[in-house]
């Protein structure tokens, strides 16, 4: 093809060591937000963040998901109650610390269901379930706007990570317009009993997946952090590094 | 070498034993913190008390197995900056944390 006929994307130059770009400050100050003000978002704000979400790449392009907007403060206080009751009677069977019917049975228990259920029952979600069984932490922050993603289970390939990528559209869009956000995995717990299934008619092919709440956050959550160096493996001209992701580089 | 050995891919931790797991832990600087209670109220592992009264109510990690997840989200809000995450959490075992150093804002590089 004749390689001078098509028009070329302009560089942008990123020197070394220069401020950060519009796009670059909103995903690194961009930070999870668990407490809202009352006020509602206006409704063409939440149109503009979906259309963020729309537009999301995904594989094969088979965008398997489904949005589902709440923004009925009694139906999300509902929600958070159905949460509590679920958080409540797992801590109730796993919670060997707290659990009524003693150390020993609980704690068997916890055992098993942490092998089986790795990543759901981590420490830091075992954690945050005892944290909302107490009424200490809440799922949905109170936040005016709730979005249900449900992912549709006959998307190409694996399907879970377009709803992530597709989330975070959404997220970065809406803090680059001053609102707070935050991810909300424990609408999961909606699944069980009928309930909320039946309302929002999650059967075959959709599946509840995740959610982000949505408002004007109180006081000013978003800044930059410190967070973790992390190394990274190098493959360049026929050698392999190890570089010092955020940090200083040792050369080995 | 592998990255977790038998041993530590078998066993899974339980949470709240101080022999092998490490919590997030902050430092916390007392002389600008005002006990505001900003942070205590967004922390997601509710791991932040307010503790004194008048001049001495300051924020303090709590004292037994706090679930900090040093997210670092207390930092991000406190006004007066006075609060860091400066140590990540880590059950050990099968969730051991790898490749991790220590804690670094963002580098323009
Ligand atoms: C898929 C996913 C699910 C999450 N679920 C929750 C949740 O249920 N409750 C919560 O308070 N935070 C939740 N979070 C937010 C994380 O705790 C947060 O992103 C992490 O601590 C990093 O902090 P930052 O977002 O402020 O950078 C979730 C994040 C992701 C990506
Ligand atoms: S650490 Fe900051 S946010 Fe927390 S109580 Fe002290 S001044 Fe307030
Ligand atoms: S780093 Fe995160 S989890 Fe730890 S005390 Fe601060 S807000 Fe809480």
């Amino acid at each position: 093809m004749d390689e001078t006929a098509v028009a070329e994307t302009p560089e942008v130059a990123a020197p070394s060591g220069d401020d950060w770009n519009p796009v670059e400050r909103v995903i690194l100050e961009r930070r999870s937000v668990r407490k809202y003000k009352d006020r509602q978002v206006p409704e063409n704000v939440v149109r503009r963040i979906l259309e963020a979400g729309r537009f999301s790449p995904s594989a094969g392009n088979s965008q398997p998901w489904k949005f589902v907007v709440i923004r009925d403060r009694e139906m999300i206080d509902e929600m958070e109650r159905h949460v509590v009751r679920w958080c409540r009677l797992f801590r109730f069977f796993l919670d060997w610390r707290s659990s009524p019917l003693g150390r020993l049975v609980p704690w068997l228990m916890a055992q098993v269901s942490i092998r089986v259920k790795r990543n759901q029952l981590h420490p830091i979600p075992f954690g945050a379930i005892c944290l909302i069984a107490e009424g200490k932490l809440k799922a949905f922050h109170g936040a005016p706007t709730v979005i249900l993603i449900l992912e549709d289970r006959r998307g190409v390939s694996r399907p879970q990570v377009d709803v992530g990528v597709c989330g975070q559209n959404m997220v970065l869009a809406a803090h680059s317009m001053g609102l707070g956000t935050c991810w909300v995995g424990f609408v999961e717990l909606l699944k069980y009993g009928l309930k909320w299934r039946r309302k929002f008619g999650v059967e075959f092919p959709y599946r509840f997946c995740e959610a982000i709440c949505l408002g004007y956050p109180y006081g000013r959550p978003d800044g930059m952090i410190e967070r973790e160096v992390m190394e990274v493996d190098w493959y360049e001209d026929g050698a392999k590094r190890s570089v010092c992701q955020g940090g200083k580089d040792v050369t080995a | 070498m592998s990255l977790l050995s038998w041993r530590e891919r078998l066993t899974i931790p339980t949470y709240d034993n101080e022999e092998y797991a490490t919590t997030g832990r902050l430092f916390i600087d007392h002389e600008l913190c005002n006990g505001c209670g900003v942070c205590a109220q967004i922390c997601p592992g509710k791991a932040i008390e307010i503790r004194g009264e008048g001049r001495e109510k300051k924020a303090y990690l709590e004292e037994v197995f706090p679930q900090c997840m040093s997210c670092n989200d207390c930092a991000a809000i406190c006004e007066r900056d006075a609060v860091t995450a400066a140590v990540a959490y880590d059950f050990g075992y099968y969730f051991k944390k790898l490749n991790r150093g220590e804690f670094r804002k963002p580098v323009p590089y």
